[in-house]
């Protein structure tokens, strides 16, 4: 059987380089990325995928730095009138990709896209929610915008970098199906051309105002062009980043640090991510209904072995359901890691013998969701690990307040904007959207409400550290970590820094 | 074939479209996972809202009646909006349908030139080292998963050599005008023979991961047959009329043998478009098998109904060349 690896040679030689030399403009820099854009309308999707490649395109109001701290973007300065009131000044001879100006007009059309029902020619945007209990957009003055809220919002600052602002006058000559391909924003980079489930390919907007004042270097983009290169398979993403096909991959697996930082011309970067992992234990069932067999679940799982041992050390534990980066975050009590006690906690609520269990969980976390079986088990609390698709696991876990079955479920939740309306809410108010546990507590659910529209900003953070005693007294769930997000960059690559909210923000990027 | 057979087989098709539809159509139902769910994610969305959205994707109509206005639609080719690409169906599929159609073919292509060759080969010398050596690589052929072959060669070609590509379609300093959607072709209609060599490139990674399995199952048939020929009586009677070896192979032996090949590659390149999900996910090729893959797991209803049946219609037409390929090679046989 020489001949068929002799024949695979001879067929790749005869394509060689020297043949047909590879065209690579010497100033592209490339991102081997997991997913393409679903459209390229700022306004109709609910990726955050989509958002990444989106941002470098569009600008909004308000973005975030390096550290997370909200500031103006398109917006000059930001003004509360009033709990309910906020004033936008918009920035002066800002250009959008095609030559005109942006005026209030364009951002009043944009957040009236977003917020009113409908809007999107019959549609409503999947973005409304983010946008809180938004009553009205209004253009107050030639260059001022203010939107009024139904009720309190105090997180509407920390929201509004995730909308980007779009042209009226071209979403009204394009429509909104053209607007799914087409791009005219106020970003950095123009679009070139998207190669649909490739590559979308960008090119430096010459007329750029420089982007956030508080960001420098306040000026146009660095390189000529960028490209979003699409490469779903991380062994694949990998293996372009060490063949200097692509500069930087996002979603580096920790178990291919050491082959990036091995790698001559390349390197290992992190930032703290906003996603926390915990598990859920039914507390409708016949086991975790009794806080001493939950606090034994916690006591029995090494967190910081597993994040050393198979999360290559790349994430922060935690006690709570916050990430130490959230606003509201404060040290808690640590549960530790106690197998004995975890047995004698077990035997306390009436299980001497230990008990049978199983722990539902995704196959991208099935090696993770092992390794906490197996301790689990070591303390008495047998399980068995269950692989479901995640669709799947979210209709039986995600339940609203109708019954739940299963007993574990190991999962995660999101907190792009490091507040802990988004995460808190959902995952433990009663009958919440992300309340997997089945946890109730009248007293918590009144914290969390009253947190949520609580303008004073130490008031607010008091009442979130009062609410994370709370749960980590009562332990409705195994808090676990947060991972930080691993990406693999060329040494080439200058002036980047990865950002916890996953923007890939190239408008600082060089190539050298 | 006359004209009555081929409108015969065309009438055969409308009940099998219809099955799969309807099949698909259930198995999506059935399925635990509600696209809105899936859709809104870890997102705050009030009752309303949910029940607005439910609308608006008409998954608040029953079952019944969403498969009969699918039914209605298709015919007339509108197979509704994707629910995530805020576009037609129809035009996100054509997008991504060539790319798919262009690495099949050049799979098809490397599969028969190395499976027939190799295939004719282990005959000629049966028992030998190479005809055993061949077996155990068919063996390992139909065996060796994918994306596990797809990295090695990904390592080795581009990692190592750096002479090949990791993964995409062609390099982005290339601009090619798309007229049909396969670069091969666009590439020499623009007379641009760079990009058509680069073009290639980019395709034949993909091409022999996705062919490989094909390959090995083509030299099993080729070898077989080949064997089965050679000991038929007119070959005894070519080779005692003192015919040159080479003639006696080549026009007399491989011609006949090669009729079970021919329908078994017409009929394997079906399962090329199964393999294409894997292969594609691996070199990051922008075709259909990826797109589907990511819209099951979405539950893009529209698009995984209209792709499926696209799949079907394929597979039908792939059974019908076939069959004619059968009928020319062998005029023994009538359909």
């Amino acid at each position: 059987m020489k001949a068929l690896p002799r024949l695979l040679m001879a067929t790749a030689l005869a394509a060689t380089p020297a043949l047909f030399p590879a065209a690579v403009a010497a100033e592209d820099l490339i991102v081997g990325f997991t997913l393409d854009a679903d459209t390229l309308d700022p306004a109709n999707h609910r990726k955050r995928e989509t958002e990444t490649i989106i941002r470098n395109l569009y600008d909004g109001l308000l973005t975030r730095d390096a550290n997370m701290l909200v500031v103006p973007e398109l917006a000059e300065s930001i003004t509360q009138i009033s709990p309910t009131e906020y004033d936008f000044k918009i920035r002066s001879g800002v250009k959008f990709h095609d030559g005109s100006t942006l005026t209030a007009e364009d951002v009043k059309f944009t957040l009236d896209r977003i917020t009113v029902e409908n809007a999107m020619g019959g549609q409503t945007s999947p973005r409304q929610g983010l946008m809180g209990p938004v009553a009205s957009v209004d253009v107050t003055a030639p260059d001022t915008v203010r939107i009024t809220l139904k009720e309190p919002w105090p997180i509407l600052p920390a929201m509004l970098p995730n909308q980007q602002i779009v042209s009226k006058a071209f979403v009204e000559s394009v429509g909104n199906e053209g607007l799914a391909t087409q791009v005219n924003g106020t970003g950095p980079f123009k679009l070139v051309e998207w190669r649909k489930g490739d590559a979308i390919i960008m090119e430096r907007f010459d007329d750029y105002y420089g982007g956030a004042a508080d960001i420098p270097p306040v000026d146009k983009a660095c390189v000529d062009r960028v490209i979003f290169k699409i490469i779903p398979e991380s062994a694949s993403r990998v293996a372009a980043l060490l063949a200097g096909e692509v500069h930087i991959i996002n979603e580096l697996p920790a178990f291919s640090i050491s082959q990036v930082e091995s790698n001559d011309g390349t390197q290992v970067m992190t930032v703290n991510g906003t996603r926390s992992f915990f598990i859920a234990m039914n507390m409708e069932g016949e086991h975790f209904d009794d806080v001493k067999v939950r606090q034994a679940a916690a006591m029995a799982i090494d967190k910081q072995l597993i994040i050393d041992k198979i999360l290559g050390g790349n994430a922060a534990p935690i006690d709570g359901i916050l990430s130490p980066d959230a606003f509201g975050a404060s040290e808690l009590p640590k549960v530790g890691y106690d197998p004995e006690k975890a047995k004698a906690l077990l035997a306390e609520a009436g299980f001497p013998d230990g008990i049978d269990v199983t722990m539902d969980t995704e196959g991208a976390f099935k090696d993770t969701a092992e390794a906490i079986a197996s301790m689990l088990t070591n303390a008495g609390i047998r399980t068995t690990v269950m692989v479901g698709e995640g669709a799947q696991l979210s209709d039986k876990w995600r339940t609203k307040g109708a019954p739940k079955s299963g007993d574990m479920y190991f999962t995660s939740w999101g907190n792009g904007s490091l507040d802990p309306f988004d995460i808190f809410t959902p995952t433990h108010k009663t009958n919440d959207r992300g309340n997997s546990a089945g946890y109730a507590n009248p007293e918590l659910d009144a914290i969390l409400d009253a947190a949520a529209v609580e303008l004073d900003v130490e008031k607010r953070r008091a009442m979130y550290r009062d609410a994370e005693m709370m749960i980590n007294a009562d332990q409705p769930y195994v808090y676990l970590w947060v991972p930080k997000d691993i990406y693999g960059v060329s040494k080439r690559v200058t002036g980047w820094q990865p950002s916890a909210d996953s923007r890939i923000n190239l408008h600082d990027a060089c190539l050298n | 074939m006359s004209l009555g057979k081929l409108l015969e087989r065309i009438i055969q098709l409308v009940p099998v479209l219809l099955g799969v539809s309807l099949i698909v159509f259930v198995m999506l139902a059935l399925t635990p996972g509600d696209p809105v769910q899936i859709m809104v994610g870890e997102q705050a969305i009030t009752a309303e809202q949910e029940a607005e959205l439910r609308r608006d994707l008409g998954l608040d109509r029953p079952l019944v009646e969403r498969f009969f206005l699918f039914v209605a639609n298709a015919v007339q080719f509108d197979f509704g909006q994707s629910y995530y690409h805020g576009r037609p169906v129809a035009d996100v599929i054509a997008e991504r349908l060539p790319a798919t159609i262009e690495l099949s073919l050049v799979a098809l292509i490397v599969a028969l030139a190395t499976a027939i060759p190799l295939g004719v080969l282990a005959a000629i010398r049966k028992n030998s080292i190479f005809d055993r050596m061949a077996t155990v690589g068919s063996l390992l052929g139909v065996s060796l998963p994918g994306f596990w072959f797809g990295i090695l060669l990904i390592m080795l070609f581009a990692v190592h050599l750096q002479i090949l590509p990791v993964s995409g379609r062609i390099g982005y300093a290339s601009e090619v005008l798309t007229v049909t959607g396969f670069l091969l072709i666009d590439t020499l209609l623009a007379g641009d023979i760079a990009a058509f060599g680069e073009a290639l490139r980019y395709l034949l990674l993909p091409a022999i991961t996705l062919g490989l399995p094909m390959t090995a199952i083509l030299m099993r048939v080729t070898r077989t047959s080949m064997l089965e020929v050679m000991r038929q009586d007119y070959i005894t009677f070519a080779e005692a009329k003192g015919l040159p070896r080479r003639r006696v192979l080549y026009r007399h032996a491989l011609k006949n043998a090669l009729i079970p090949t021919v329908s078994v590659a017409a009929i394997e390149t079906g399962s090329l478009l199964g393999g294409n999900m894997i292969v594609e996910t691996v070199f990051g090729w922008p075709g259909l098998g990826r797109l589907v893959v990511e819209s099951i797991f979405l539950r893009n209803y529209p698009l995984v109904q209209a792709a499926v049946l696209l799949y079907a219609v394929t597979y039908v037409l792939l059974n019908f060349i076939a069959d004619i390929l059968y009928t020319v090679l062998n005029p023994r046989v009538k359909l």
